[in-house]
This record gives structure tokens, sequence and C-alpha cells, in this order.
């Protein structure tokens, strides 16, 4: 029974605390920099103010526009309910399987992208268009570097997986596993949309990504896009800390080991804000031509770890 | 003359049905009668019932009826032609049904030369249907060459076009390269033994070992033509595009699996095959078919010839499932190879259906505007909304997604390429990596592609006063197209039950495989190896969300209504040219792999003003075409210099003639000796 609750439970979970991660990693970002700035519950406010305001739709979107931002939504929390986000032993197996999970982001993606085209104006397109040339090297290293981890399990449940890793205390040293954890991160950052591929706080057109799909949405659609985003950036947050870094992760499903991993899942979100927040105040962006070396590397490195995996076995 | 068995009845039904559609147009207008009989309406009525019928037929031979095989005497002293439903021409025939039954009902054309393409359809369809379930190594070759003969006829439906001319070339040229390989082989096969499969299938059993190697080599790269495997494609995304739609849907959704139908048949089914190697190299050819047809997919700019790369790329897909598959066989390990072909039956499926209804719906788009050009297209969805919801879930079928069909075959492979990463044979453990990532780039590609499709072709401001104008077609074959897309997603939906349904083809090609490993518990999930995947589960799962967050939405608005206003676009005035192109948005896809497209023909001249500031230029892009150059042209040229050679001798000398006819029968003396 706890096993079926746990789901609609963690999907609860990632939804209301998705805003968070953002605003947590721009309030350490602007104490680095010397600057008061907003909140760590700005994202909060802003879809609350968000949903008060009118919609308005563009003469020319059809009838994909009205259903896309719910259809987003739903996507990413059928995505988030088969990631182990407490227990490794997800109740609702059928969405638990790592091809399902990228599938369901891939749709959360195309839904995204043609929502952003409906208006027909130029930022859109440019967006979506570098947008999708970029994840067509992210989406097959995620997929290869869930592989290199699925090989030990034999299996592509993410569960599995997981209780796998924790399983093994000594695997997580293999130089397969630690390249596949390096590949996972920069597909993270770059599906998310964080420096040095795409800045979150840019208001420049031009350069825009992820905010140039969502240029030409307001009010209520605006604020269920946003919110779906957050949601699949924490969706693959948690794929990295409790797919690559599981420790702390409930095996099973007990009151005490579930409080332990909501304190171990929260604290390592946390360091991750940490470690990112200090990156983008080091780092720049990147020149857009040289995106592609950057996932480039990204997919070589988690092709290298599968196949140096398979090799060694 | 028949033992009247369910399925037979009902597939020489079709065969009937579906002979009748064909001859009728041609009969009536041989009479004169032409403007008496409902010409458009009868054949098309009378090839969808074609369609339905062995679509029926299929079933009852997937449900478990055995039927003894149609025979006739064609009039030669050979044994009699037999037509016959086994096993294994069970899903091709099902596929081919369901994708007739829909052509024919989108088929909507009027005047006299629409009632001749109506004609040359429907027996493109039957030559299709024979080919399938002939039983007789000869009435398979003519069926083969039928089919070819008349698709090139459809290929060329408008004569005055330049592009559909030089596609029926090219199409004939390379199909003719296929079918004497495959003649060649049947032809020393039926010499040796006898005509029936099972008596060709004896014959490679007494054959010497190397030389039914041979064969079943020549048989392989004749039936990759058909499959449209690089580097054999050059065809295919000329060929389909250029044939009238709803052909184009039989053409990429059922003949391009019917070369596929030809490998399992012919090279899979014979004794002691396939050879050493026949695997890997299938499981290579397949792998680079499904990157050099997704990249082009990506960055195609014509629609139908977009679907037509995407066809390329999933034959490639399941050409990879069966190398897979005979690996596995050749490394006994029957669990893993039953996977592996399980991923290639329910892909082939899959993508049928998937890509039959995209090209109904995109080729009415095309038909509506008169143009394929994506840059001329535009805001189709408001003003087709019908068919506009068609094209995006055909659209989403064929980039992938969890909901429809061509995700569970890709599902499956990716299952059977883990495996074969961890417990293959020291070559497969190799490749099986370099399949993932492949196989996983070339869906990632294919979903920017389906967004440029939609994006650019369906959405935004119409490009031209064509789009503009495009208006809702028949009520008819709007619903066809929704039915397509509908067929689609209950074969993704119910991916568990198709394969429960595939379990007499799968036993039969792998006769000693448990069914073990693989298995669909409670009818709705996918399951192997402690990974489950439920598209059902998802998908309702995801309507549920959605349905409960539009309502939640509205619930909490304060101003429910929502207002429509002008797209804003910077300060710059609206017009359809600001709008993203479709070649931009392949921009950056091209930059991913510029070392590929160096050679592109992208030139940008600046026709008036400088280069910082032009006040006019000049854009021209096309696709490289990176095999055509180093593999096909050379031939071209090898050939077209052997026949300037061989013109010489068309009208010699009386003594030439005599010596060559000298020199012809001594060789022949000495061969026959020898």
């Amino acid at each position: 029974m706890i096993d079926l609750l746990l789901v609609p439970l963690q999907a609860l979970l990632v939804l209301a605390l998705a805003p968070l991660w953002p605003g947590l990693v721009a309030a350490l970002q602007a104490r680095l920099q010397m600057r008061r700035g907003a909140p760590v519950l700005q994202p909060y406010h802003d879809l609350l103010r968000l949903a008060g305001k009118e919609t308005v739709l563009s003469e020319d979107a059809s009838w994909f526009a009205r259903i896309a931002p719910a259809l987003a939504m739903a996507c990413a929390l059928v995505a988030a309910s088969g990631v182990p986000v407490l227990a490794a032993r997800v109740g609702l197996g059928f969405t638990g399987d790592i091809l399902m999970t990228v599938g369901l982001l891939a749709a959360l993606r195309l839904v995204i992208a043609l929502s952003a085209m409906e208006s027909g104006t130029a930022f859109g397109g440019m967006a979506v268009s570098r947008h999708l040339a970029w994840s067509a090297l992210a989406e097959p290293a995620l997929v290869l570097s869930a592989f290199t981890l699925a090989l030990a399990a034999g299996s592509t449940d993410l569960g599995l997986i997981a209780a796998t890793v924790v399983g093994s205390p000594a695997a997580w040293m293999s130089p397969s596993h630690l390249l596949a954890l390096a590949a996972m991160a920069m597909v993270a950052i770059s599906e998310s949309g964080r420096v040095p591929l795409d800045a979150p706080s840019s208001r420049d057109e031009l350069t825009m990504v992820h905010a140039g799909q969502i240029l030409d949405l307001s009010g209520r659609h605006l604020m269920l896009v946003t919110w779906a985003m957050q949601v699949r950036t924490l969706v693959l947050l948690t794929l990295v800390v409790n797919l690559f870094l599981p420790w702390g992760i409930a095996v099973e499903i007990t009151v005490s080991q579930l409080a332990v991993a909501l304190g171990v899942w929260i604290a390592k979100l946390v360091a991750l804000g940490i470690t990112v927040a200090l990156l983008e105040s080091i780092t720049a962006r990147i020149r857009m031509f040289r995106v592609p070396e950057f996932l480039g590397l990204a997919f070589l490195l988690s092709l290298l770890a599968l196949a140096s995996d398979s090799l060694m076995r | 003359m028949f033992t009247a068995s369910l399925d037979g009845v009902l597939l020489a039904g079709a065969i009937a049905l579906l002979g009748t559609a064909a001859l009728l147009p041609v009969v009536a207008m041989a009479l004169g009668a032409g403007h008496r009989l409902p010409l458009h309406a009868l054949p098309r009525l009378l090839g969808a019932l074609g369609g339905a019928l062995a679509a029926a037929a299929a079933a009852a031979a997937l449900a478990g009826s055995e039927s003894a095989p149609l025979e006739f005497w064609p009039g030669f002293p050979t044994q009699p032609f037999t037509l016959g439903l086994d096993a294994l021409s069970a899903p091709f025939v099902l596929l081919f049904g369901v994708v007739t039954l829909l052509s024919f009902g989108a088929h909507a054309t009027v005047g006299r030369s629409g009632s001749a393409t109506l004609s040359l359809h429907a027996g493109f369809a039957l030559a299709l249907l024979v080919a399938i379930v002939a039983r007789h190594g000869l009435l398979f070759l003519a069926a083969w060459e039928g089919m070819t003969l008349l698709s090139a006829a459809l290929v060329s439906h408008e004569p005055k076009s330049s592009r559909a001319r030089r596609a029926t070339y090219v199409y004939l040229g390379l199909s003719h390269l296929g079918t004497a390989l495959i003649a060649y082989a049947l032809l020393t096969l039926g010499a040796h033994g006898g005509w029936s499969l099972e008596a060709m299938a004896m014959a490679f059993a007494s054959l010497p070992p190397g030389e039914a190697a041979t064969l079943v080599w020549c048989l392989t790269a004749g039936f990759a033509v058909k499959a449209g495997l690089v580097p054999l494609h050059g065809w295919l995304p000329l060929a389909h595009p250029e044939a009238p739609s709803p052909v184009s849907a039989l053409l990429s959704g059922v003949m391009v699996k019917v070369g596929l139908y030809g490998l399992l048949r012919f090279a899979w089914a014979a004794p002691g095959s396939p050879p050493e190697g026949w695997g890997t190299l299938l499981l290579l050819t397949g792998l680079v078919s499904a990157l050099m047809g997704a990249l082009y997919c990506a960055v195609e700019s014509d629609a139908k010839r977009l679907l037509a790369w995407s066809t390329i790329q999933h034959s490639g897909v399941i050409a990879m499932a069966i190398g897979l598959a005979a690996m596995f066989h050749a490394a006994a390990q029957p669990d893993l190879a039953r996977l592996a072909m399980a991923a290639a039956l329910v892909h082939i499926v899959g993508h049928g259906l998937a890509k039959a209804g995209a090209f109904l719906a995109i080729g009415e788009f095309a038909r509506a505007i008169g143009s394929r050009d994506l840059e001329q297209w535009g805001g189709l969805a408001r003003r087709m909304p019908g068919m506009g919801v068609g094209a995006v879930a055909a659209m989403a079928a064929v980039a992938g997604l969890p909901a429809f069909s061509v995700f569970a075959g890709e599902w499956l492979l990716l299952q059977a390429l883990l495996h074969g990463t961890s417990a293959g044979a020291g070559q497969l453990r190799l490749l099986a990596p370099f399949a993932v990532a492949g196989l996983a780039l070339a869906t990632a590609l294919s979903l920017g592609a389906c967004a440029k499709l939609i994006g650019i072709g369906l959405f935004g401001r119409p490009r031209s006063e064509a789009a503009d104008a495009a208006r809702e077609c028949s009520a008819l074959v709007t619903w066809t197209v929704l039915v397509a897309a509908l067929s689609s997603l209950a074969a993704g939906l119910l991916a568990p039950q198709l394969l429960a349904i595939l379990a007499r083809p799968l036993a039969m090609m792998l006769p000693g495989a448990a069914p073990g490993g693989l298995s669909t518990h409670d009818g709705i999930t996918l399951t192997f190896a402690g990974a489950q995947a439920s598209p059902l589960g998802a998908v309702l799962l995801v309507a549920l969300l959605t349905v409960l967050a539009s309502l939640l939405l509205r619930a909490g608005a304060r101003n429910k209504a929502v207002r429509r206003a002008p797209s804003w676009t910077g300060g710059t005035p609206i017009a359809p040219r600001t709008q993203y192109s479709s070649l931009g948005f392949a921009r950056p896809i091209r930059l991913l792999v510029e070392p590929l497209f160096r050679s592109g023909e992208h030139r940008s001249t600046t026709e008036r003003g400088t280069r910082y500031s032009p006040l006019e230029t000049r854009v021209q892009s096309g696709t490289p075409r990176m095999f055509e150059r180093p593999f096909v042209a050379p031939l071209v040229r090898a050939v077209l210099l052997l026949s300037d050679q061989a013109r010489r001798f068309q009208s010699p000398p009386l003594h030439l003639h005599i010596a060559c006819l000298l020199l012809t029968l001594v060789a022949l003396l000495v061969w026959g000796r020898g």
C-alpha cells in the first residue's frame, strides 16, 4: 500500500520543490557576487504572479497551443513519478524504466518546442532549432551513461540500477562509472539551460535558448510551462544524484529510511546547487558555435564509459 | 481446387477484389463505357475491401488457422503456382491489408488520368500482396517485377516533371540491379531443386556451402536495394516522394518491408545460413542507414522527401534488429535472439502504420498547397485542423514518442543491445555500445526533424498564398488520416498485445527459443529482465494529468478567457518571412556535422550592398549526397562509358557481325563442354 502511495508522493514532492532549486542557485549567486539578490522563494512568487495574469495567445496559434502547457506539465510529472527520489523500488514499475523516462522527456521537449513555434516569430524558431540540435547530442549521452549503469544491474529499471549501485560500494570508483557521471552532469547542465550553454538570467532574445522557447507564452500558460521546465531540471538532477551517487536512498520502505532518504536527497541537491552557483560565477558562457564541442565531449565520454565497461567485463 | 479454410477464402477474395479494381477502369475505358460507370468510387471501394479482406486473412493466420495453399496451373510444365499464408508472411499481410485499406480511403483523385492512377494503384497493391504470399519461386519473381514496374509507373505519374523522370530512371536502374541478383539466386536454386519454397530450401541444403553462401549474399544485396539500406538507398528519397501520396504510403509503409520480408524469407530461412558475418554486416549496414537517414531527414526541406529519409532510418533500425538476432542466433543465445527478432517484427508493423499515416497526412497538405517545399507552407494546423491533428499524431509516432507504435520496437531493440553489450559474443560486445549510440543519435535527430516538419510546416503564419488559402479537404480523407493515426496509437499502446500476436511468426523464425525472458505478464506491460515499460499506463497517466492540469488552471484563474493578440516580432512588421525558415531551422544540426556536410551545396552571395550590410542576398542550398559521389557516380560513369563503346557494335559491317556470332558460338561450346 505504502508502495503505491509513494509514487504520487514522490511526484508531488518533485513538483513542490522544483521551483526551489533555481531560486536557491540564484540567491547563492547573488551572495557570491556581493549582491543582495532576490529571496530563495522568488520562483514561487513568480509562478503565483503569473497565475493571476491574463493569458494572451497569438492570433496565429492553433488548437495545439491550448493543450500544450497542460500536456507539458503532465509529461514532466509522469517522468518524475518514475524516478527514484526517496526509495529505490517504486511501486508503479511501468514508468520507472530509463527508456520510458527518456521518451517522456523527449515528449516534453517536443511539446514545448512546438508550442514555441505556434506564434510564428523568429525567436521561437531560433531557440527551438538550437535546443533540438543540442539535444540530439545530449539525449544519446543520457541514454549511454544510464546504460553504463544498467550493464551492472542487467536491467534498464531505474530502481534496480540505484539498488545495484548502493549494493556494490566499490563500483562507483570504476572509470566507466566516473566517465558516465561526468557525461550525465553535462547533460543535466545542457537540458536545464545553465551556464556555460545558456544563461537563465539572460534577457537577450538572440541568444536565449530555454527562455526563448517561452517568449510568446503568457499568464497561466507561461506559469505551467515554466514549472514543467523546473520539474524537468529537478528530474535530471535527481537522476544524477540518485543513480550515480545513490547513498542514503531507501532500499526498504520504512518510515525511518524514507526520512533519512528525504534529508540526504535535499542535502545532495543543495550541494549540487552550491557547485552550480560557484561554477556559474567563475565561468563564462561559451560561444554558440562551440556548444557542439561541449556536448560532443559529453557524448564521447558516455560512449567511452559504455564501451570500456563492456570490454572490461 | 483448394480446401476451403477461412484465411484461404479471405486471401482469394482479397486477390480477386484487387484484381477487379485494377482491371475495371482499364476495361471500362477500352469499351468506351468510362462515363457510365462510377470509375472513381467503385475501384476505390473494391481496393479498400481487398485490403480489409487481406488483413482479416492475416488475422486468421496469426490466430492459428493453418490452411492449404491456393494452387493454380500457369499453363507451362512446372509445379503449380501456389499462394499461401504462413506464419512469416502473416504479419506482413496484416500490415499490407491495413495500409492498403487506408491508402484507398485517402485516394481521392478525379479525371481520366485519375482513374488510370487508381488502376495502377490497385495493380501495385495486388503485386505487393502476391509477392508476400507467393509460395513459388517464379511467381515470386513475377510479382516482384510487377511490383517494381507498376510502382515505377506511379512514380512517373506526372509526365511533365523532369524530377519525376529522373527519379523513375534511378529507381528502375537500381531496382533491376537488385532484381537481377535475386533472380540469379532464385533461378539457380530452382534449377537445382524445384520451384516451391520448400524445394528451394532443400536445394540450399544440397549445394556446397561456398556456393550456398554466395547465393545468400546475392539475395541479401538484392533485397537490401528494396529495403533502402545504405549504400543501395539512392532511389528511395527520389522515388517515394514523387508518387501520389496514398501510393507513397504503400511504398514506404509496405514495399520497403517486403524487401525485409525477402531477407527473412530467403536469406534467413536458408538452411545452414545465415552465413558467417551476415548478422554483423546487417547490423553495421543498418546502423549506417539509421544514422544517415536521420541526419538527412533533419536537414531536408522537402516535406515528402523528409519522410522518405525517415523511412531509410527506420529500415536501418529493422535491419539492425535482424542482424542482431542473427548474431545472437549464431552465438546460441536463443532468448536474446528472440528478443531482437521480436524487435524487428514489432518495428516492421509499428513503423509501417506510422509512416503510412504520416505520408497520407503530409501528402494531403502538399496537394492542398501544390508544393512539397516547407518554405511555402505554414499556418496549416489552423486552416485544416482535422488533418493537423492526424499529422501531429503521425509525426509524433514517427519520432518514436512513447505513446506510439515505433517506441515499442526501439525499446525492444535497445534492451537487446544492452544485453548484447553485457552478454554477447566478443565481436558483438565491441559493436553493441556503438549501435546503442547510433540508435540513440538517430532517434534524437528524428525528433528534431519531426519538430521541423510540424513547427515550420503546420504552425505559425502561412508563407505563401496557397498555404493561406488551404482548406480542409473531403471528410473521408480526413477521417482516413485520423484512423491511420489512431491505428498507430493503438499499436503503440497495445504493443504487448502486438507482441503476443506475433508469437507464431517468432516461433517459426527461431524454432528452438523458448518464450522465456521477454514477457507481457499483465497484457499491457513489456517486461524483460526486470525492466518494465507500459505505454498504455504512461499515456493514461499523462492524459489524466493533462485533463487535471487544465481543469485546475481554469478553476483557479481569475480571468478565464484567453485573449487573442497579434504576435510580437521585436518591433519589425509581421510578415511571413519574419518567421524562421526550414533551412535556418536545420542550420544548428548542419553545424554539428559540419565535416560531413563540408561539400554542402550551401552558397550565399550578396547581390547588392556590402558583406556587412547586404541589401539583397541570394541563398542557395541543397543537401549534399555523401554516398552518391564516391559510390554511385563512378558506377554511372562506367555504365555510360560502356554503352558508348557498345554503340560501335550497333551497326557494324557484316563481317564484324559474323565474327561476333562465331566467337559467341565458340565460347558457348567451350563452356558447354567444360
